[in-house]
């Protein structure tokens, strides 16, 4: 029946795997994903015509004529780049993909075919929730808020430091002035004298030979008390309470363990969580000496240490400003997006893009749908619920004939580096862009070949003549994809955003809402949604299916534990009665979990 | 089987919280330990059966007993990732019963190669839940009647072709808990100084939860399958009643008459045989044959692959929430069409 397989996974077997990828067993635990599942299957299908490739599906080695091999892509993917990156490679090779994801309880399938239906990237998706820095820094209200605040404490002591991951207190935040103008005055104050002391985290933390007692009391009590002198802030809100070391001492009792709960589960005191600070600061900061000069850590939540780490400053914070604390099982979720996950939807969802793949493959491409997995069935009794594909969008600015997009960013003080790192890569999703001005002279201004253009980077977009209205013609060969960029000038961005693209729904944190509508809100996307903790966050009754895209950290893995915002509502049609089904939200996540996972027939 | 923790154990090792961490962040701690506690017997080891065996095994029940007196043939290699292909001749428990045993190690997988039919009734009291496939209609009845009389979950599921359906007999009074956000109390207006930006309102957590407590009500499979349509009331629902309930009378009706199910090496005389049927069934219920269309037959011979994925990873999930008493279960029927992917979940049974 089937002929050949074609099978990309870049990642290897983890026990948390085991409860759901049946494929693997515990012996097989380190081992690859695309290499094991491969040898599993052929025990069942001894005839099948497998190959596996232990890579990323974003290899240069997997260009269009390699996608041609296939008569059909099915995705399993767990990350927007990697999807974003298929969708344009099947577009370019013109081949019908099956798009899929699962999280918790809820899952989708879909089929994409380059001019009949809507590609993956026509409907703008929800970008990962960012909080403003003053939130993180200043008036953190949430556990979500500390959580942040830890890794990106971590990363200031122990890791990369990043110049937008700032933990000391915030002198310009906009709500400490009444006047507009004066907020920018300490904003420009700040940045030319720094907070308090412009000296890196990490140097005063090593000046103090990490030190945890000292770091203890500077991020526990002294910022706390710089806070305190900022009383705009705590007008309206609980203020903080600084703790102090000596006296926490003081409070520590032994630890009792109770209940039958996982030790994870177990929330302890606060004097409990400034020991496991301690502990873990002597940990990490003898692993940084261990691995020398100019090391640096990356957080993984898998890493003992790391978490305890994050789990004990983030509820030294919470406690700080009255916020009840989290066990680090809880911690664990939010820190480390972490996206629980079960054999039976996910073989629900296997079953159903199977069937798509048949219909597909018996030619019958326009008898596909979308088709959504709820947890409990909608009104007209549908668990599974069927809806028409929909066409492409005419301004999509990946499958339109001549995409184009708008960006508003300050040419005076946009690098070229960001350029291509912020706004052409990660926004826009490409791979290895090249980019030239429409100036009448083609001059070019990034060049995907390596080295070619570094000397760019480091300078201003303005310095090379872009200004208002300038149009930067964007290529990537390997996605076959060009982008024409217009470019507007603007002076008046909000803070901590760097560029705005126009027609982009704002990606901001968005305002509390009642607490009516917060209840019906919670299907379509916890604000926090990060952090699925124990609960599916979806309410029986409610028409609405929420997929949210992993980013499950790997285990050497990017900081941000940023987290997908309440995001699209699509109104969709039934695809037998016609009628406009319930809005719901579309976000994405895996079928699988963690890997990278391409499984073609030929 | 009421509070199964006091039961069992009540620690979970360091092996199972590993392993089982992605499932205890959805559904809950005290729901995987009821699920620990928990004996289940599976009948038939076809499509469909080894796609609930797995769902479950991987799930971490205590036990699963996979009962199947059958042979393996060269079909069921193809439609059953659990039997290899070298096993033919052997029975379908038996050679299932390795692969199971490989996909959880902590679960205790046994295999029976006994006639359902022979079991008394003491054997199935051993169980807290007990899942029917492949089996007669009768047998499906006396087995839903006897272990709901004894607080047992009852649950039955087959696939043909590309339909599938399940059933679901939780007995009388279900309880089980429901996991929702707490309720933010809204706050009182303070004073209605504005100095300054908007200042941000304290919150409740939005991630903190509550257990609510609720009762589920069942009827058993012999009520649900004996719905009088003769009332003009239950012709009017028609309208919304899923078609699939009548085809699962034809194809019952077919398994009783012919002691197996539509075979595509006899498709012609089995299809004149399914219209036929059809025809007596509707009749006998006062309903019209064109209910279901000339053409249902071509769709349901045979176990899908996919299709039985789809059902029995509903069928599993249904078994998990009814043992962990955690979610509203579907009542009372999940009907799944794999032509149109659509999947709906209806009661039939006394009001």
């Amino acid at each position: 029946m089937l002929a050949k397989f074609g099978e990309i996974d870049l990642d290897t077997i983890d026990v948390s795997n085991l409860n759901r990828q049946f494929l693997f067993q515990k012996k097989h635990v380190g081992k690859s994903k695309a290499q094991v599942a491969k040898e599993s299957v052929l025990q069942f299908c001894p005839t099948a015509n497998i190959k596996a490739y232990h890579d990323s599906i974003m290899n240069p080695d997997y260009n269009v004529e390699f996608f041609r091999n296939f008569m059909l892509v099915m995705n399993a993917l767990d990350n927007r780049a990697a999807r974003n990156h298929v969708n344009r490679m099947c577009l370019a090779a013109d081949i019908p993909l099956i798009e899929s994801g699962t999280a918790g309880y809820l899952g989708q399938v879909t089929v994409i075919k380059k001019g009949l239906t809507e590609c993956y990237e026509c409907q703008p998706k929800p970008t990962q929730k960012t909080f403003p820095g003053c939130t993180i820094r200043n008036t953190p209200s949430e556990p979500i808020h500390c959580i942040v605040w830890a890794k990106y404490l971590f990363n200031q002591l122990f890791g990369e430091e990043d110049a937008d991951q700032e933990v000391s207190p915030d002198t310009a935040d906009p709500e400490l002035s009444w006047n507009p103008a004066d907020t920018e005055a300490r904003a420009t104050a700040s940045d030319q004298d720094g907070d308090i002391k412009r000296v890196s985290t990490k140097d005063w933390a090593r000046s103090t030979g990490y030190d945890s007692v000292k770091l203890f009391n500077k991020l526990f009590k002294d910022d706390i008390q710089y806070l305190l002198t900022m009383d705009k802030l705590w007008k309206k809100r609980k203020a903080p309470l600084p703790l102090d070391w000596l006296e926490l001492q003081k409070l520590a009792c032994p630890q009792e363990v109770t209940g039958t709960g996982l030790k994870d589960q177990h929330v302890l005191g606060v004097a409990g969580y400034s020991q496991l600070f301690s502990r873990s600061v002597e940990t990490l900061r003898s692993m940084l000496a261990d691995k020398g000069d100019g090391a640096e850590l990356v957080w993984d939540k898998d890493d003992p240490a790391a978490m305890d780490f994050v789990t004990a400053a983030a509820n030294l914070r919470m406690h700080i400003f009255s916020m009840n604390m989290k066990s680090r099982f809880d911690i664990k979720s939010m820190a480390g997006n972490i996206i629980p996950a079960i054999a039976t939807t996910n073989a629900v969802i296997a079953g159903l893009i199977v069937l798509e793949a048949l219909k597909i493959l018996s030619g019958d491409v326009e008898q596909c749908r979308t088709i959504f997995l709820n947890k409990q069935p909608n009104p007209r009794k549908k668990l599974l619920v069927p809806c028409a594909l929909d066409p492409p969008s005419a301004n999509c600015y990946v499958c339109a004939s001549k995409p184009e997009v708008t960006v508003k960013l300050n040419v005076n003080k946009t690098l070229v580096l960001a350029l291509q790192d912020k706004i052409l890569k990660e926004k826009f999703g490409m791979v290895a862009p090249d980019v030239q001005i429409e100036d009448g002279k083609g001059t070019i201004l990034i060049s995907s070949e390596e080295g070619e253009t570094e000397a760019n980077n480091s300078k201003f977009l303005s310095d090379f003549g872009i200004r208002n209205g300038s149009r930067l013609q964007v290529d990537d060969f390997l996605q076959d994809y060009t982008l024409l960029v217009n470019v507007i000038h603007c002076e008046e961005l909000e803070k901590d955003v760097e560029f705005e693209v126009v027609g982009d729904a704002p990606d901001k944190a968005p305002t509390p809402p009642s607490s009516q509508e917060e209840q019906k809100n919670f299907a379509n996307g916890n604000k926090d949604s990060a952090e699925p903790s124990t609960s599916s966050n979806a309410p029986a009754e409610q028409d609405d299916v929420l997929i949210v895209d992993s980013d499950e950290e790997p285990s050497s893995s990017t900081m941000d534990v940023s987290t997908e915002s309440g995001g699209l509502k699509r109104k969709l049609h039934d695809a037998e009665t016609g009628e406009a089904s319930a809005k719901r939200q579309r976000l994405d996540q895996a079928t699988a979990d963690d890997d990278d996972d391409i499984i073609a027939l030929d | 089987m009421i509070d199964m923790i006091e039961k069992e154990d009540s620690i979970i090792s360091e092996e199972e919280a590993a392993q089982y961490d992605r499932q205890i962040r959805l559904w809950g701690l005290d729901a995987q330990k009821r699920l620990r506690g928990s004996r289940v017997l599976l009948v038939g080891l076809r499509g469909l059966g080894a796609e609930v065996a797995k769902n479950l095994i991987l799930a971490g029940v205590k036990g699963l007993t996979l009962l199947d007196h059958e042979q393996v043939t060269e079909e069921s290699c193809r439609a059953q990732f659990l039997i290899p292909v070298s096993a033919q001749g052997q029975n379908r428990a038996q050679a299932s019963l390795e692969r199971a045993q490989y996909l959880n190690p902590m679960v205790a997988v046994k295999a029976d190669t006994d006639r359902v039919e022979e079991k008394p009734d003491e054997f199935f009291l051993q169980f807290d839940a007990v899942c029917l496939t492949g089996c007669s209609r009768d047998l499906m009845i006396r087995v839903d009647q006897l272990c709901s009389q004894n607080n047992i979950k009852v649950f039955c599921g087959d696939v043909f072709g590309y339909h599938g359906y399940m059933f679901s007999d939780l007995g009388l009074e279900h309880n089980y808990v429901e996991e929702k956000p707490k309720a933010v109390k809204p706050k009182t207006e303070e004073s209605n100084e504005h100095d300054g930006p908007e200042a941000k309102k304290p919150k409740v957590d939005p991630s903190e939860t509550t257990m609510i407590k609720k009762t589920a009500s069942f009827c058993c499979l012999k009520d649900a399958l004996e719905v009088d349509w003769t009332s003009e009331k239950a012709k009017s629902s028609l309208k919304r009643t899923p078609v699939d309930y009548f085809l699962l009378h034809v194809l019952l009706k077919f398994r009783t008459d012919k002691g197996r199910d539509p075979n595509p090496e006899s498709f012609a005389e089995d299809s004149t045989l399914l219209r036929q049927i059809r025809d007596d069934v509707l009749e006998a219920m006062t309903l019209s044959s064109e209910l279901l269309p000339h053409d249902f037959v071509s769709y349901c011979f045979s176990e899908m692959a996919p299709v039985c994925a789809v059902v029995g990873g509903v069928l599993g999930q249904e078994v998990v929430k009814a043992l962990s008493q955690r979610d509203a279960p579907h009542r009372n029927f999940f009907f799944f069409d794999g032509m149109k992917g659509s999947g709906v979940v209806d009661y039939f049974g006394p009001n």
